[in-house]
């Protein structure tokens, strides 16, 4: 018996390997190919890594304009998370403790309407923003990606606060606080491993959104990070080298925060709350 | 400092009625313990003073104005969870500190009380704790000193002791009854367990089934159950109960008879360990044969079975007896107690 424990538990593993190499394979690529002088990518046989590692795709990539792309995504994206996750806190909380039963059809429509792919909306969106005069502006991204995110938000944040004790807020209404004050001093600072999992999904979302960003703005002062890396494909050719280093240059902070916040997702919290 | 009132209350959830035409006076500084098995409506009603459920019908008055529909924030009312229901993102200062903050009282004199409370049910040492970091029964006081921090009209206290060990629970309900004596104020107290009720109650309000069975101090309770229910609730080892038939003046039962004066037709006869002598096995009412005999340190627990039924005694710690040794008892005369056999109800005593 202890034998065939061990041969399932080498299976797991060898399936873990295998699972983690199709995983992280893209990733080496996208690295490799960024250290790689302008002719190699194409160099046959294919090299898995470069003979002569340079920099020079990096110091290509980071240009002035980058600069300007990265503080607009940083706006972007800090508002949208922001604005979805303090929407999504009220939301959720009323999903997650309101008797009135059509809330639950309600929050399947929710859902449902996360459904629709961006493709098939943004036409429509476009021809909103353009007659409410948002186009190439801060808000009209804002404004999409909070409608973008915003459901999963919600689900995401309904789920950690169903788990909250309901004793919690008995114990603040005995104690004298109002629901809004419950809501402020106890039931937010107990979600803060959710709120934190749900900032960096959203974070995530925007950071790398592409079709909208690429839509509503028209000016290159406005464009955010993954649009920018549109001048790296020209009429001519696309310029590989440059578009794997900027690819680098956008995952790093995303990546260096979520293993920044990465223990916050462990939900402890709420250790003591009540007996158990 | 306060009275309450419940006048007719009921609660139904769904097609459950968990508490059904309920009345009940609660003077002013009395402990009141509401006593019963789970399920019988004791958290609910416990629950519809302090503003967590809403009554279905009836009133509940508080210093006779009517709240049924005051927010349990308007109550001014403190309460003890069950599971204690600590803010875990708080230090055990802000804990029981929350009250007063919530009131706007400024930082300096929540201070001050919060300290005083602390030191009242010595967690002094802990302020700067947090729960998780907390024993069970450390954060049981953290739960009572936020209920004592201010001075509310009304303490509510919901099965506050069961989540503690055995030990821990006794040194508890005396500091809780200590703790009542001195701040004076009306307190309602739930529990499922008997000796609890007992030694803390001024009053107790036995219920079953959302309904009150009896109510009374703790001796009239003992000495005078007002039916079966209560008889085999109150009282550890709980009453035995003998179904038998009273004719001519003598109750018989399948082991024997005794006589029983004031009584005619089926009755069921209830009489406490300590009021059963064991003889010998021709000298008494009810033959037997003993089936434990367990040494509780000063006394000893008999079980005999007499016919069908188990009877349980309590007799002197020398008073032991073999297993299986025919023997039988006597019940004392005047500690009685005899119950109609369809109602339960309790019938009036000879002579009443």
């Amino acid at each position: 018996m202890n034998q065939s424990f061990n041969a399932r538990r080498a299976g797991l593993l060898a399936l873990n390997i295998v699972l983690g190499l199709v995983i992280l394979a893209p990733f080496f690529w996208m690295v490799s190919v960024s250290l790689k002088p302008a002719a190699e990518p194409f160099a046959i046989p294919a090299r898995l890594w470069p003979q002569d590692p340079t920099l020079d795709n990096y110091i290509n990539a980071f240009r002035p304009e980058f600069r300007t792309y990265f503080v607009n995504s940083v706006i972007v994206s800090l508002l949208t998370v922001v604005i979805t996750v303090s929407l999504a806190l009220f939301a959720a909380y009323a999903f997650t403790r309101s008797q009135f039963r059509l809330l639950t059809v309600a929050m399947t429509l929710v859902i449902v309407a996360q459904m629709f792919p961006a493709s098939a909306i943004i036409i429509p969106i476009y021809k909103l923003m353009r007659s409410a005069d948002l186009l190439n502006t801060y808000t009209s991204l804002v404004l999409a990606y909070v409608t973008v995110t915003l459901p999963v938000a919600i689900w995401m944040l309904r789920g950690f606060m169903a788990n909250l004790p309901l004793t919690l807020e008995e114990a603040a209404a005995i104690d004298g606080a109002g629901p809004l004050r419950t809501f402020i001093e106890i039931i937010v600072p107990l979600c803060r491993p959710g709120i934190v999992a749900t900032s960096v999904f959203v974070l995530i979302v925007t950071w790398q959104e592409f079709l909208f960003a690429l839509s509503f703005t028209s000016t290159k002062d406005m464009r955010t990070l993954p649009v920018g890396m549109n001048d790296f494909i020209g009429q001519y050719g696309i310029r590989y080298g440059e578009l794997m280093a900027s690819s680098v240059l956008i995952s790093l902070p995303v990546i260096v925060i979520f293993f920044l916040l990465q223990r916050q997702f462990v939900a402890g919290l709420t250790a003591g709350a009540v007996k158990g | 400092m306060a009275t309450v009132s419940l006048h007719h209350v009921a609660k139904i959830f769904g097609a459950f009625n968990a508490v059904q035409d309920l009345s009940l006076e609660i003077a002013d500084c009395e402990f009141l313990v509401l006593l019963g098995p789970s399920g019988c409506g004791k958290t609910t009603t416990m629950r519809m003073i302090a503003g967590l459920e809403d009554p279905t019908a009836g009133d509940i008055l508080i210093d006779g104005a009517r709240v049924n529909d005051r927010p349990a924030r308007d109550r001014d009312l403190a309460m003890v969870f069950q599971n204690y229901g600590l803010y875990p993102h708080m230090t055990v200062a802000q804990n029981i500190g929350y009250p007063l903050k919530v009131r706007g009282l400024p930082r300096a004199e929540r201070e001050t009380r919060v300290k005083a409370a602390a030191a009242r049910v010595e967690l002094s040492s802990l302020l700067d704790r947090r729960p998780a970091e907390l024993s069970g029964g450390q954060r049981q006081r953290v739960a009572l000193a936020r209920a004592v921090v201010r001075t509310p009209r009304l303490f509510l206290m919901d099965e506050p002791l069961s989540n503690l060990d055995a030990k821990l629970r006794t040194s508890m309900r005396a500091q809780l009854k200590h703790l009542q004596r001195d701040l004076a104020t009306t307190t309602i107290y739930v529990t499922h367990d008997q000796t609890e009720a007992m030694t803390l109650a001024d009053r107790i309000v036995v219920m079953k089934d959302g309904r009150i069975q009896q109510s009374g101090t703790p001796a009239e309770i003992y000495a005078r159950p007002g039916n079966i229910f209560v008889a085999g609730f109150v009282g550890s080892p709980p009453m035995n109960l003998l179904a038998g038939t009273v004719s001519d003046g003598r109750f018989s039962h399948d082991a024997g008879s005794m006589v029983l004066a004031g009584h005619s037709g089926p009755v069921v006869l209830g009489v406490r360990p300590e009021d059963v002598s064991v003889v010998g096995a021709d000298e008494g009412d009810l033959r037997g044969r003993v089936y434990s005999s367990e040494l509780l340190g000063d006394s000893v627990l008999l079980g005999i079975t007499v016919g069908n039924d188990l009877v349980n005694v309590k007799v002197g710690p020398e008073g032991g007896r073999a297993i299986g040794s025919e023997i039988a008892i006597r019940l004392n005369p005047a500690k009685l107690h005899v119950f109609h056999h369809d109602t339960g109800l309790r019938l009036a005593e000879a002579g009443q």
